[in-house]
Formats: C-alpha cells, sequence, structure tokens
C-alpha cells in the first residue's frame, strides 16, 4: 500500500500543482497544505510516547492524513500561520510562535523522506553556506568578498585580475516609493567603484567576473542532474540572465561527471535533496559555481526544454531512484 | 543525513506576514546612509511582463485550475518567466529576479 505525501506549499504555488498532478496521476496518495490555513482551516492533533512516535491526524474540512503513515514531504514555500485578527498584535506573535514551534515542531520530527527539509533548507538560503559547501565538495567558485568595508572592496579589485560583480547576499529586490525595484548582478567599472559611500551601511558581495561562454542552470532532484544550458543573446542578459529572459534560448546538456559528482557531494553536505544551482562556463569548459537555491524556480526550466522535472520530484517523494 | 539546526525562527522557514515585499512609499536615503548596492536598484523592464489570469483552487485536485479547466504554470501558460514590472503586487515568484 502506497503512503501518503505531505505537500506543504502556497495554494497559488503553481509549479507544485505539476507535481501534484504528476504523483495524482500515479495514483499516490497527497495531502496538500498551507500553514496559512493554521490554525483556522487546518486541524493538528499530534501524540508522542514511549511507544510510538509522532501520530494523529491532519484534517481539513476535505481530507485527512495519519501524520504516522506520511513517506514524503514536499516542501515550498509556504505562507504565514492565518492567525486570527481579531488578536490584539502581542496575541497574534505568541499564537504564531506558538504554531511555529507546535505545527512546525511537529512536521519537522517526521521522519521520511524530505525535499527539502525546512531546517536545511533555512540553512542552504545563505550564499556563504553554499560557497563554503560548493568549495569543500570539489566545486570551482570565484573569489568572493563579503564586507562592509570599502577598503576591503579597493584591495581585493587590486588582488583579483579582471572585472569585478557585485551582487545582492540576500533577496535583491526593494519596494520604495511605491515601485518595485530590483538589483541585478553588476560587472562593475571603475567608475562604481569610486565612490564606495554606502559599504558600510551593510554586508556587501563582491565576486570575480568570470567569463562565460554560456551558462547552466542544474536542477537537481535526489541522484538526478537536469541540466539546460541558457544562452544569453544581450549584454544584459550576458551578465545577469534574469536582467533580460527575451534574450534566452536554452537547450539541455550534460555536466561532466567530475562536476556531477561534486554538485552531490555539496548537496549532500547541505542535506538537500532538490536545488536549483546556477554556473558559469568559461570559453575553456570549465564549470563555476555561482549559487544554489534550495526553493529555486524550475517550470519555466522545463517548459523551455522539456526536462522532466515534475516527474523527477514525483520520483524523488516516492522513493524511486 | 544529519540535519543542520539553525535558530528556532528559521528552522520552518514561512513566508512573512504582509508578503515577501513590504510595501513602502518611502523615498531613498542620502549616498552616505543607502546601501551601496541599491545604487543600481531599477524598476525591471516590463516589456515582456505577463498578466496572470484568473484562476480557483481546486479543493479535490489540490490545484489552481484557469478558466479552461487546465494548470496554470508559473508563467501563466505562456512558458515564459513572469517579468516583474514594478508592481509591488506583482513581484517575481521565488528565485525569478536576480540572482537571489
Amino acid at each position: 500500500m502506497s503512503v501518503p505525501i505531505l505537500v506543504i506549499a502556497a495554494a497559488d504555488d503553481w509549479p507544485t500543482d505539476r507535481v501534484v498532478a504528476a504523483l495524482g496521476a500515479r495514483g499516490s496518495e497527497v495531502f496538500r497544505m498551507d500553514t496559512t490555513d493554521f490554525p483556522q482551516q487546518l486541524a493538528l492533533a499530534g501524540r508522542i510516547d514511549e511507544e510510538h512516535g509522532w501520530a494523529g491526524e491532519l484534517s481539513t474540512d476535505w481530507r485527512t492524513v495519519d501524520l504516522a503513515r506520511v513517506g514524503a514531504v514536499y516542501y515550498r514555500a509556504p505562507g504565514p500561520f492565518g492567525i486570527s485578527e481579531a488578536m490584539s498584535g502581542p496575541e497574534q506573535q505568541f499564537a504564531a510562535a506558538q504554531a511555529r514551534a507546535g505545527l512546525g515542531g511537529v512536521l519537522s520530527a517526521l521522519e521520511c523522506r524530505w525535499v527539502n527539509h525546512p531546517t536545511a533548507m533555512a540553512r542552504a538560503e545563505y550564499k556563504p553556506v553554499q560557497l563554503a559547501a560548493a568549495r569543500a565538495s570539489g566545486l570551482r567558485i570565484p573569489p568572493t568578498l563579503i564586507t562592509n568595508q570599502a577598503e576591503a572592496v579597493r584591495s581585493f579589485a587590486e588582488q583579483v585580475p579582471g572585472p569585478l560583480v557585485s551582487k545582492p547576499v540576500a533577496s535583491p529586490i526593494i519596494v520604495e516609493e511605491g515601485l518595485l525595484k530590483t538589483v541585478y548582478t553588476r560587472k562593475l567599472s571603475p567608475s562604481d567603484l569610486a565612490d564606495l559611500r554606502g559599504v558600510d551601511a551593510t554586508a556587501h558581495l563582491f565576486q570575480a567576473w568570470v567569463e562565460k561562454a554560456y551558462e547552466v542552470r542544474l536542477t537537481v532532484v535526489g541522484e538526478r542532474m537536469l541540466a539546460a544550458a541558457v544562452y544569453a543573446g544581450s549584454a544584459a542578459a550576458r551578465v545577469d540572465w534574469r536582467s533580460d529572459y527575451g534574450a534566452l534560448t536554452y537547450a539541455v546538456t550534460d555536466i561532466p561527471a567530475d562536476v556531477a559528482a561534486g554538485v552531490r557531494r555539496m548537496m549532500t553536505r547541505l542535506g538537500l535533496r532538490y536545488g536549483a544551482a546556477d554556473f558559469v562556463v568559461d570559453p575553456q569548459g570549465r564549470h563555476w559555481f555561482l549559487e544554489v537555491n534550495p526553493c529555486g524556480q524550475w517550470d519555466w526550466i522545463q517548459g523551455a526544454t522539456g526536462l522532466p522535472i515534475a516527474e523527477a520530484l514525483a520520483d524523488e517523494l516516492e522513493g524511486i531512484a | 543525513m544529519t540535519t543542520p539546526i539553525g535558530p528556532s525562527h528559521q528552522a520552518f522557514p514561512l513566508t512573512p506576514p504582509g508578503g515577501r515585499y513590504l510595501h513602502s512609499n518611502e523615498t531613498p536615503s542620502g549616498p552616505d546612509v543607502r546601501p551601496w548596492a541599491l545604487r543600481f536598484a531599477t524598476v525591471p523592464d516590463s516589456t515582456g511582463a505577463v498578466a496572470v489570469p484568473a484562476c480557483v483552487y481546486d479543493q479535490t485536485q489540490q490545484v489552481s485550475l484557469a478558466s479552461d479547466g487546465g494548470l496554470l504554470t508559473c508563467m501563466a501558460n505562456t512558458h515564459t518567466p513572469t517579468v516583474p514590472d514594478g508592481d509591488p503586487d506583482n513581484p517575481p515568484p521565488l528565485d525569478e529576479g536576480p540572482k537571489d
């Protein structure tokens, strides 16, 4: 008898729909929930004792799942808890903290396949952690500086042959003046480096520019490596391909065996079973690791290349090697 | 597998209340105060922006369905990425936008 698969994602996370549909087509039992539904539309009754691990039920008006039977969890950016707005602010904070530790704690304790376990995902979100794991796994990484010191930037620029790029260490998005703005990766000119006021305002990331033949978006699902070459057709896209999607073309590609082995070691170090990794391939064919996003988008790559990513995720959740 | 233990507030990451990006009409501060990286903040080109179609969440299938009864994609059935257009209510999904 198949075991239930728990899907924890925002209801409007449409890529997750594809995974749910793939699982449904196989006849798998799926219980999809969003943390936003807790505690008003999602009920939890979990128990543990000396005889048994966490057991009990998660239930909605539509279905119920036995926690003890859950065989796998797909965890992808669920929403904030749906705490009653009738509470005072302090009451809401208290209730949200209890929900995180209660529901989040019970779910986190489930011993089953995770794609990805939220604790591993939270840690792996940090770019410095990713770079350290990649380096320790034998992957090639560009020299990188993270600092709030202008003098350290000048020194780094002198030591690194060739240009530098800057990019946000965390989310690149800011909303100000009523507008959503974003900070793309920028290839720095000498004039950019001439005035470094504001570097001391927070942490900044600087990295050696790597000449690009093309880039690779490597979607890793369990042991599977689904690689797409990304070819940039504009100057902006050659620096940061997200800045000019219209100028991109894609093709299914392969990655060298030593890179694949390094990626598997890195994923193990990070405790991840899914990741969207970005590489630069230089004119000599060498692969340079830039980052791995444990919650990275994949649906448009599947649409552009036909890579069977949703099916791979369903396989991983079902424990099919 | 050993699971690393992070700070308690990160051990079960959720989208923050109010959304991933807080709306603001504040104006930028000056160059002595503003983070240097924000000198390069731009409103993304909206040329390729794709409107997200109306949809409903189907509790039976546990997916969102478009008006034709089919699945949506994050790119609204176009297989092109959602391009942020400066509207705070139309943020890029997850890692769409500069490398985050």
